[in-house]
């Protein structure tokens, strides 16, 4: 039943983009997010495509697991982009709607060839950054990802904040997922043994049919944790006192040419935003 | 699953007495997938009722999804199978008529506890089967009891206030209210003290012999196997490796050394005996019969 949840999704592979370091990817994936939304046209949008299937295709992660991603803000996605269709003016007084259809007096729904335009433009963008950000998590592991955090927020130390515990926090919260998935997954069956039904009923009975799961799930929860601070505390465990790492991360020739290449593509894109409407090219580019 | 390959039931002579009939079952976790992974093969196992049946083998042999295709926590893929005469490959079974007959305890089942008191968490399975409100009480009452739980003493507590041992009990009394025909057991003195173990098995045993109530049992501790069951499944690769009474099995002393299985103590004890000519009845099994079936040996030869 919530076999389904993927989080920590990563993909195990060697590649160019998996070799690289953490911190590298961390930061250019932020630069990508940002990048995305000053990103106006359908022509650098498709820029942006051909630029996105080049890192997956050089990441060796099948597109199938990153189109996945996806999935789970269908709703949304479908929801904003319908949204947009609906309630986009025209771009002017001038344009005309494509189609209006007033079901009674003083209401109308209009659909302008903006509305669609716009739309497309931000179904564009959300399924950009959710496959964006989903290279991220399928080439990296969670642990590193966690350290990439970790390192990368290191100047916060100067205004005291525990950075390292902080860190500590985000890998206990993922390394827990999967178990607690697993415990779900066994109350499940122990509940459904002894008669519990989670298919029938209205609302008001599905609801309170969760309760035998949720109860020992939150139970289940504590006593993990609770182990947990014990385990830790027994080995004499003591936040960031000069700690060191079993893996050191490592700037090397891959993350140099990476960036190089990534911040060059978003240069191209900032400088396009902010020339738009000065040259004859560029206004195409923008229409 | 093709259509050629489901088989119905009156062309398989289900033997009169059967509790658990499966005949060719499938099982293949993500079939559609890259990463199917064959659970079961070809199964044909019948278990009649009454029987006391342990089933070992190795993790991912394939016990623990057998186990589960008979309270239909698992649906058949391909094959048949039958359980107290209720069809399961059949498209849409009766799964609260089967589940009140088949009770299954989990491993480590105190984990599922969670009503505000013992005895509304005991009452939980007889209110999903809509036994009558007056009954339940009672019902849960004689579940309580038969698992040594004073019913007055518990009933309001919380049972996230009871010890591991007592918690493991209020969640055995939670199945064995319904009275179930079928007893399905994974590990059921799995991080238990000793004392907790004997009591636990002496419980199932007893409903076994008393009740009539059939036991199928997976374990890892091959002593409590040994035992307790009439009749040993061994699981390997998704299939039935052996079949037999347990004094049977245990003499297989280098098969069971070959599938990483222990050969508990009384057994390797007893065979070796057997090899130094001193053959003892099948039906010796824990140390005490053991000792006493030595004894009256020994007596047998110095007249």
């Amino acid at each position: 039943m919530f076999r389904d949840v993927t989080f920590g999704q990563y993909y195990p592979a060697s590649s160019f983009v998996h070799s690289m370091d953490a911190r590298v990817k961390l930061l250019l994936t932020l630069l990508f997010l940002v990048g995305i939304f000053f990103v106006q046209s359908f022509v650098v949008y498709g820029f942006v495509a051909v630029f996105l299937l080049t890192v997956i295709f050089v990441s060796r992660v099948p597109l199938r697991s990153v189109l996945r991603s996806i999935k789970g803000i269908i709703v949304l996605l479908v929801l904003t982009a319908v949204i947009n269709v609906f309630f986009t003016k025209g771009a002017d007084a001038a344009e005309s709607p494509l189609w209006a259809w007033s079901p009674w007096n003083g209401f109308t729904i209009e659909i302008y060839v903006n509305g669609l335009k716009t739309a497309g433009k931000i179904f564009l963008r959300l399924v950009l950054l959710v496959m964006g950000s989903s290279v991220l998590t399928l080439t990296t592991t969670p642990v590193d990802l966690t350290h990439a955090v970790e390192s990368l927020l290191k100047p916060l130390k100067l205004i005291k904040f525990p950075v390292h515990e902080f860190a500590l926090i985000m890998s206990l919260t993922l390394s827990f997922i999967p178990s607690l998935i697993d415990e779900t997954d066994r109350i499940i069956r122990a509940q459904k043994a002894r008669g519990a039904d989670f298919d029938t009923g209205g609302l008001v009975k599905r609801a309170k049919a969760f309760v035998p799961i949720l109860i020992p799930l939150l139970v289940g929860g504590f006593r993990r944790a609770e182990e947990l601070a014990n385990a830790m505390n027994s080995r004499c465990y003591e936040g960031a006192t000069k700690r060191t790492c079993m893996r050191v991360m490592k700037l090397g020739w891959r993350d140099a040419v990476a960036s190089l290449l990534v911040v060059a593509f978003f240069a191209g894109v900032f400088v396009l935003y902010g020339m738009r409407g000065q040259w004859n090219f560029i206004t195409w580019l923008y229409y | 699953m093709s259509k050629t390959e489901k088989l119905t039931a009156p062309d398989l002579q289900i033997p009169q007495n059967s509790a658990i009939f499966a005949k060719g079952l499938n099982f293949t976790y993500n079939a559609k997938s890259n990463f199917a992974k064959h659970a079961l093969t070809n199964v044909d196992i019948n278990i009649d009722k009454g029987e006391f049946v342990a089933i070992v083998g190795h993790t991912g042999s394939g016990k623990t999804t057998f186990v589960q295709h008979i309270n239909a926590l698992i649906r058949v893929q391909s094959g048949y199978l039958n359980v107290l005469g209720q069809d399961l490959s059949a498209r849409k079974p009766d799964l609260k008529a089967l589940r009140k007959q088949v009770g299954m305890v989990f491993q480590y089942p105190e984990y599922q506890l969670f009503a505000d008191t013992v005895l509304a968490d005991v009452c939980f399975g007889l209110k999903n089967f809509q036994v009558d409100k007056d009954k339940q009480t009672q019902m849960a009452k004689e579940a309580l009891e038969l698992v040594g739980l004073e019913f007055d003493k518990v009933k309001e507590k919380s049972p996230f206030d009871l010890s591991g041992g007592e918690k493991r009990r209020v969640a055995l009394a939670g199945v064995l209210a319904m009275k179930p025909q079928i007893l399905v057991l994974d590990e059921p003195t799995a991080g238990l003290d000793p004392r907790g173990k004997t009591e636990i098995l002496t419980l199932v045993k007893r409903l076994n012999k008393e009740e009539g109530v059939t036991v199928m049992m997976v374990s890892h501790d091959m002593n409590e196997v040994y035992e307790n069951a009439d009749r040993v499944l061994v699981f390997r690769d998704g299939g039935v490796a052996y079949d037999m009474p347990p004094r049977e099995l245990f003499r297989l002393e280098d098969e069971i050394a070959s599938m990483n299985l222990e050969v508990p103590a009384m057994a390797a004890f007893c065979n070796e005996l057997e090899r130094q000519g001193f053959v003892l009845s099948d039906g010796c099994k824990t140390v005490d019969e053991v000792l006493a079936a030595v004894v009256a040996l020994k007596e047998a030869r110095n007249v």
